[in-house]
């Protein structure tokens, strides 16, 4: 189950940017240090977690780094104690 | 043209003049029946699609009472952004001009604030949360301020369709026209100021910005108008309609055509100050 969600979240972040592919994008890659994802595109990222989780995503009790990089975004929303 | 200083002083004397106390206003009924129009029908995220074609009268009307509910949500968290930067803006350092008309502006967001929060409180026990995302950053000279208000213009442009569409709506429910009407009246205001200080502000500082900033502006009011779009489609809403599979509606509805038609003559409307001025065409809101 936690593989899939890992592995749905590379296949979309590989395919809304131009900065990775799908094979170079490792579970702990930063996402918007290196580039690979900007600041403007993380409302879309909210939506896609939302459709996978199956339920509403709270914006203000999201944690600062969040969304550093598959592994973080996977442990801050899909597992017990997410945000 | 009148000069901003000028627009302002106008504007400041249609406020007073036009002074409008929505605590006293309003009729306010105890509760609401659900089986009733709270929203327009061709205004509904379904509308146009085969979702919505399969919904009956009934089922339909309640989810005009939820999309309702999403949209005066939509209303209140935009709303509170603009009056926390409005109010940061006051007597600062060159606002002289516009400090005045600020003030009933800011007055004015609030009461908005009362009545959409009342209704979506006294008749739904809730707000729908935000679901907005804001990162800190950097800032080129101007650029935070002209973002903060071309932001506020393209939401005011686009809650302002709705408004007016709904105000003028007979078989709405009274209250719904009513909210509807009272903040399309005011709206209009903030709208001529809005879209004169987007530009003022832009001739101020965009000649000066590279190219890369430029781009950055671009995206960025792009991707909001986009995020602010996105957010009628609430599967929370939907759930609350009594509809299954909330996230996969709201993931077919975005994706349909019709959809993606409106969207795109929403935007060529609310974008208009921003075509004008050079800063975004049709294809890159598209």
């Amino acid at each position: 189950m936690s593989i899939d969600t890992r592995d749905a979240l590379r296949q979309w972040i590989a395919g809304v940017s131009d900065k990775t592919t799908l094979e170079s994008l490792a579970d702990d890659t930063p996402l918007f240090r290196n580039g690979i994802l900007k600041s403007v595109q993380v409302s879309d990222l909210i939506l896609y977690i939302e459709e996978l989780a199956g339920r509403a995503v709270d914006v203000e009790q999201i944690k600062p780094g969040a969304f550093r990089d598959i592994d973080t975004i996977h442990r801050s929303f899909f597992t017990h104690d997410h945000a | 043209m009148a000069t901003l200083s000028e627009l302002t002083t106008r504007l400041c004397r249609i406020s007073q003049e036009h002074f409008i106390d929505p605590f006293s206003r309003l009729d306010w009924p105890e509760s609401l029946e659900r089986d009733q129009w709270f929203m327009s029908p061709e205004l509904l995220s379904l509308h146009g699609t085969r979702h919505f074609d399969a919904l009956d009268e009934e089922q339909r009307q309640r989810l005009s009472f939820f999309e309702l509910i999403n949209f005066f949500s939509i209303n209140i968290h935009g709303e509170r952004m603009l009056i926390e930067g409005l109010a940061k803006r006051l007597y600062r350092k060159n606002t002289e001009t516009v400090s005045p008309y600020l003030h009933h502006f800011l007055d004015e967001e609030n009461k908005h604030m009362f009545y959409f929060g009342r209704f979506c409180n006294q008749y739904a026990g809730k707000v729908y949360a935000e679901k907005k995302f804001s990162v800190e950053r950097e800032y080129a000279e101007g650029e935070e301020e002209f973002l903060f208000f071309a932001r506020a213009m393209l939401f005011e442009e686009l809650v302002d369709v709705y408004n007016r569409r709904m105000a003028k709506d007979q078989q709405l429910v009274p209250i719904a026209r009513e909210i509807n009407w009272l903040h399309h009246f005011e709206e209009a205001r903030h709208l001529v100021f809005g879209r004169r200080i987007v530009e003022e502000l832009f001739e101020c500082h965009a000649s000066d910005w590279p190219g890369q900033v430029q781009e950055r502006v671009r995206d960025e009011l792009v991707h909001f108008f986009d995020a602010t779009w996105k957010e009628f489609f609430n599967p929370e809403a939907y759930k609350d309609a009594g509809l299954q599979d909330p996230y996969d509606l709201r993931r077919d509805l975005l994706a349909d055509e019709s959809v993606e038609a409106r969207r795109q003559a929403l935007s060529e409307r609310c974008a208009r100050t921003l075509y004008k001025v050079g800063l975004l065409t049709q294809e890159s809101m598209q």
